[in-house]
């Protein structure tokens, strides 16, 4: 198991999972690990990511294709051939057995006698030593958690898989161990495939992030990739929040699109598009709560006076004019929601530097936006995917 | 004005404060009153064993003696009749355990057909009146063309115990994680040293209760026996026997050998299981 000459990246081919007749939880799928990465599959729930997780360990047959582990097939192994180990969701500890066996348990299943040093440097490792001789149910959901890693952790596997291990802890919690988990996961090297339905957690735990959709894999990338770059409407709503305003394209020329939404003119770079757009086209245009500035409408009509002169917009800006409907106070930003000729409940966050009292909800307003920052999608696609599963995670401050 | 009224507040506060005193401790009361009821049949059995009774009937108090506990055996085939009643109670308790954990393993671990079907017919033993199910079994035999004696008695016992140990092994695996299963799989566990190292631990308290229900079952079983035994007598059947012209002490001394055995093996259980926790504290 603890041969180093066969590489540890994980490659899937072709690979789908259907139960019964009906139901196809994985659809053919082909996706590479690379070794030492700490990749995450990311979706809702039922969108097929524990399930491939379940076929990378073994635990589920796989109903086409293959699992390779380097150059070796393991198809058709089981479980307890792999050399890959499964951090549970419910950490699945042993309750009959103590906190030192429970991480001895592997270890001894190999028919390796003398455990006590490895059992003891792995406690060190994820720094329960002292708690070697406790019961799992004695411990605490973060020291349970940490067992279960060092349970899996102990036997060297070539691919660590996590299975929404963090899902269980509260907020603060959750954080310290995503931090824990990189600084293990640098120390050993190992590679780990980390499920999850938070997007956070995968933008920030995560070097590769896979996001997941009904059995499919939607994109594949770095998380400021995807999260800058977003190929379909899941992604660009279910990582992070978009604003996506449907608009009609109006010229193509060189590295920009220009496009109109209700009477308003918006332009956007070509390369920023996941589509190809034509004159006369549609175009769903995207834009991030972050990247949009908010102005008191008055300030920036009155151009001739220029007395304040941070406040005007510059003519390259996309802008649209709306009124406040909501807004909420979060600390380090405000969080409003505009309504638009464009459409309604436009997001815009806006950090609490200098703060405009007069922006309050019914306050005439103009948002406004480098055309940089603005992203096209193929208006082919339900531009509500992914906001209702993303709704619980979302969050402003990140 | 004051001198008087402090006795007369006396008198009152004394019935008040019995009913106070009353009601603080009724669940106390009713507990004691409850336990006491359990056990004084017990009571009367164990001190009947040290009686020298007059006659041939141990149903009045004469005078104290050991002489039955000094000779336990001292009743023509009454021990006999207690080996064998052991006997059939310890293979009917394997039996019923081993078929019945795997019928309630079975019964929460696979989906299969007639699954609903047979999760409410393994209750059909429990809910049969025993004396029904003595001439059922009966006829079942006689028309078998089976011997009545030690291998009926077995057979009988079997059955009706295996409900019960179903019942409180599934109570157990129900509440049994099946990932627990998976991650000894993922820790290379196969399948033999999965099910010898995390199924059967954690499934033994069910299987033990069920276990312990069954060996209690058949060994004080008289009605099936009775029936289905042909000229093999048991414990019960002695003392059911023996009770028509006589009680010897005797059968009081064994009773309450069983009594204290039982009690002994909770009290033991509960030490072993205090003294597990305490060596590891919560914290």
């Amino acid at each position: 198991m603890n041969d180093t000459t066969a590489g540890g990246d994980v490659r899937l081919v072709g690979i789908s999972k259907t139960y019964g007749d009906s139901f196809t939880a994985v659809h053919p799928l082909d996706l590479t690990v690379p070794q030492g990465a700490f990749f995450a599959l990311l979706g809702a729930s039922g969108c097929g990511k524990t399930t491939t997780l379940r076929l990378i360990a073994g635990l589920e047959d796989p109903t086409t294709g293959s699992v390779f582990l380097g150059d070796r097939d393991v198809t058709g192994l089981p479980p307890y051939k792999r050399p890959v180990n499964t951090v549970f969701q419910s950490y699945a500890l042993f309750p009959h057995l103590s906190i030192y066996e429970n991480v001895a348990f592997g270890l001894r299943r190999r028919g390796i006698r003398s455990v006590k040093k490895q059992v003891g440097e792995m406690l060190d490792l994820v720094q329960l030593g002292d708690f070697a001789s406790r019961r799992p149910h004695q411990l605490s959901g973060g020291q349970q958690q940490r067992v279960a890693v060092a349970r899996a952790l102990i036997n060297h596997p070539r691919v660590l898989l996590l299975d929404e291990p963090l899902g269980a802890l509260d907020l603060k919690l959750r954080r310290q161990m995503q931090l824990e988990l990189q600084r293990i996961q640098t120390e050993v090297g190992i590679t780990f495939v980390h499920v999850t339905h938070d997007q956070e957690e995968a933008m920030t735990m995560a070097d590769t992030v896979a996001v997941m959709n009904g059995g499919r894999v939607e994109q594949l990338g770095a998380p400021a990739e995807l999260y800058e770059n977003p190929a379909t409407t899941f992604v660009a709503n279910f990582l992070g929040t978009s604003n996506l305003i449907a608009a009609e394209v109006t010229s193509v020329s060189g590295g920009e699109i220009a496009v109109t939404a209700a009477n308003t003119r918006l332009r956007l770079p070509a390369a920023r598009c996941a589509t190809v757009p034509t004159a006369g086209g549609k175009l769903l245009v995207g834009i991030r709560p972050e990247k949009i500035s908010l102005s008191y409408a008055g300030d920036t009509d009155d151009t001739d006076t220029d007395t304040d002169a941070t406040a005007t917009v510059s003519d390259g800006r996309n802008r649209i004019t709306g009124t406040i409907a909501a807004s909420s106070f979060l600390g380090v930003s405000t969080q409003y929601l505009i309504d638009t000729p464009v459409g309604p409940a436009l997001e815009v966050y806006v950090q609490n530097i200098e703060r405009d009292p007069r922006l309050t909800p019914g306050a005439p307003v103009t948002v406004h936006w480098s055309p940089d920052h603005t992203f096209g999608l193929d208006a082919a696609q339900d531009i509500g995917a992914g906001v209702a599963t993303a709704a619980g995670s979302a969050g402003a401050a990140s | 004005m004051t001198p008087k009224a402090a006795p007369k507040a006396a008198l009152k506060a004394a019935p008040k404060s019995l009913t106070g005193w009353f009601r603080r401790h009724i669940v106390a009361i009713a507990g004691l009153l409850t336990l006491a009821y359990l056990i004084l049949p017990n009571i009367v059995v164990m001190v009947f064993s040290f009686n020298k009774p007059a006659g041939k009937f141990n149903y009045s108090w004469r005078e104290f003696s050991t002489h039955a506990w000094e000779d336990p055996c001292g009743v023509a085939d009454m021990c006999g009749s207690l080996a064998l009643s052991l006997q059939i109670a310890l293979w009917s308790t394997i039996g019923a355990t081993v078929l019945g954990s795997m019928i309630a393993f079975a019964l929460v671990r696979y989906r299969f057909r007639a699954r609903g079907a047979i999760n409410s017919l393994i209750f059909l033993p429990m809910a049969m009146p025993e004396v029904v199910m003595a001439a059922s079994l009966l006829t079942l035999f006689l028309n078998l063309g089976a011997e009545l004696g030690f291998w009926t008695v077995l057979i009988a016992h079997t059955m009706f115990c295996l409900s019960f140990v179903v019942v409180a092994v599934k109570a157990r695996v129900l509440s049994m994680d099946p990932r627990l299963e998976e991650a000894a799989r993922d820790l290379y566990a196969g399948p033999v040293q999965t099910f010898l190292r995390v199924t059967l631990p954690i499934a033994a308290p069910g299987i033990a209760a069920g276990a312990l229900l069954a060996f209690a079952l058949s060994f004080d079983d008289f009605i099936i026996t009775n029936f289905n035994s042909g000229s093999t007598v048991t414990f019960p059947m002695f003392v059911w026997g023996s009770a028509q012209r006589g009680t010897p002490v005797q059968i009081n001394v064994i009773g309450t050998a069983m009594f204290a055995l039982a009690v002994l093996i909770v009290v033991a259980g509960q030490l072993i299981s205090g003294r597990r926790k305490k060596s590891a504290p919560t914290g």
